[in-house]
């Protein structure tokens, strides 16, 4: 029990004596996780009211692959990902295996799935009935897809949330493009995992104190737009 | 707005819920009048409505609005609600705003209209409250007032009282009275309430099984001999 206890103190002790490679590690995650979040969002949510609100033939196919892709297994995207960003991938000739471009293009396949199905679900459930009375009411184009994204801005939180936590939280995408390069591709995860195979616990611990308190902040952004918002027009 | 319809069937999974061939084949609604639907559940009213706003397609037949198809332009002069309508998640006084929002009205003339209708619905009260939280008459009021906010040329209307009070009926029946009267709105409404058909309707076409059995005056309906509509009468006395 003791080393666990030790751990916490010794977390705490590196948490407020700000070493720069700490901080530069939480940056870079909080960087390739946001950058992923934004790029998986500007995907995922236009495609997903898209396929939501319309109904064409293959739609329970589609939604299928949907819901199979938001369970896909890091470590698979990542393998996927190195192959094709190798030197010998048809990507290979961009540079970009074991930088923190190529760990933004592995989380944002790893996100996008995720923010495209639960926004489809929810446009497919009253994205429909919402469209049609807006329509009804004289929207057109713009009007109706701006109308719909204010309707269905609880989900979209919900959606980003839900991305962005899956991304900060993964290791095996990163640490399989990024591949853990200190001061370069290193981040909260790859860092955990890492110090715990070499049993330095305190470390392990000071960065998922770390992670749980990023964790904490962003749900409770997210209470605030949403609960916060539903208390405000009750009164 | 006069609509003509014309051998309108539709057919949903191999089912046909509307047939409208033979002697009613064609319905004819007429500018600045009050219609009704009536007939049992099941008779294929919403369909109908439904395709005369455009909403669906018939999977025959076709409808006309003064002589024209259906275009954008007839298409943003009309406007459906429901018993159930769906109101937007934001305050009352925003919902009913909203398409005098998209049709750009200026702020003076947006306010103003807006809480006339507020007034005029006795809303007032609940004017900054999310429009999700309404109870049914609330929710009634509030959606028809956004309905009628751009002064539509023709509004239909699904059951429009349905579960609500005798006194948020009759303010709903006053301002469609109204409405019709002074602007010339041309109503089609679908409704159960057979003592509210008469009050307030000028025409009254039955549909049964997707059938049309009747479309003439209430007044000529009551003097039908026809067992079914004669049936739905007796029911609705009771």
């Amino acid at each position: 029990m003791d080393y666990i206890l030790n751990g916490f103190v010794e977390a705490f002790r590196l948490i407020f004596s700000f070493d720069p490679e700490i901080i530069q590690i939480v940056l870079l995650s909080l960087f390739v996780s946001f950058s992923s979040t934004l790029y998986g969002t500007l995907i995922g949510v236009p495609l997903g009211i898209l396929l939501g609100i319309n109904n064409f033939r293959g739609k329970k196919v589609v939604s299928r692959l949907l819901y199979t892709f938001m369970s896909f297994p890091p470590v698979i995207i990542g393998l996927f990902t190195a192959l094709f960003l190798a030197r010998s991938g048809p990507f290979g000739q961009f540079q970009l295996m074991y930088t923190p471009t190529a760990m933004i293009i592995a989380q944002t396949i790893l996100v996008t799935p995720v923010i495209m199905g639960i926004v489809f679900n929810h446009a497919s459930t009253s994205g429909y009935e919402v469209v049609q009375t807006g329509k009804t009411l004289g929207a057109q184009g713009l009007d109706v897809l701006i109308l719909l994204v204010l309707e269905l801005k609880g989900v979209i939180m919900i959606a980003l949330v839900t991305g962005f936590g899956r991304a900060i939280s993964e290791v095996g995408a990163v640490m399989i493009v990024g591949g853990n390069i200190r001061g370069f591709t290193r981040v909260m995860t790859t860092f955990i995992a890492m110090n715990n195979n070499m049993g330095q616990y305190s470390v392990s611990i000071a960065m998922g104190l770390i992670l749980m308190t990023i964790s904490f902040i962003t749900n409770s952004v997210l209470y605030h737009f949403i609960i916060g918002d539903q208390n405000e027009y009750q009164d | 707005m006069n609509i003509k319809t014309s051998h309108i069937v539709k057919t949903y999974k191999q089912k046909e819920v509307l047939h409208l061939e033979g002697q009613h084949g064609e319905l004819f609604f007429e500018s600045g009048q009050i219609h009704g639907i009536i007939g049992p559940n099941g008779s294929g009213k919403t369909t109908l409505m439904k395709i005369m706003a455009g909403l669906i397609a018939p999977s025959s037949g076709t409808v006309h609005y003064n002589d024209h198809p259906l275009c954008q332009d007839i298409f943003s002069q009309m406007t459906y609600s429901t018993h159930t309508p769906t109101l937007f998640s934001r305050s009352v006084y925003d919902n009913i705003a909203y398409p005098l929002k998209i049709r750009n009205y200026e702020k003076e003339l947006l306010h103003q209209t807006v809480n006339q209708l507020l007034e005029e619905f006795e809303i007032k009260n609940i004017a900054n409250q999310n429009a999700r939280h309404l109870s049914g008459g609330e929710s009634q009021k509030t959606a028809l007032a956004r309905a009628l906010s751009f002064s539509p040329k023709v509004l239909f209307l699904d059951e429009p009282t349905a579960n609500i009070d005798p006194k948020s009926i009759q303010l709903i029946e006053t301002a469609l009275k109204k409405r019709n009267r002074d602007q010339g709105l041309t109503i089609i409404i679908i409704t159960h309430n057979l003592s509210q058909a008469f009050r307030i309707c000028t025409h009254l076409t039955f549909l049964d099984q997707g059938i049309c059995l009747f479309s003439d005056t209430p007044e000529k309906i009551m003097a039908s001999t026809h067992p079914t509509i004669d049936e739905f009468i007796s029911f609705n006395r009771f």
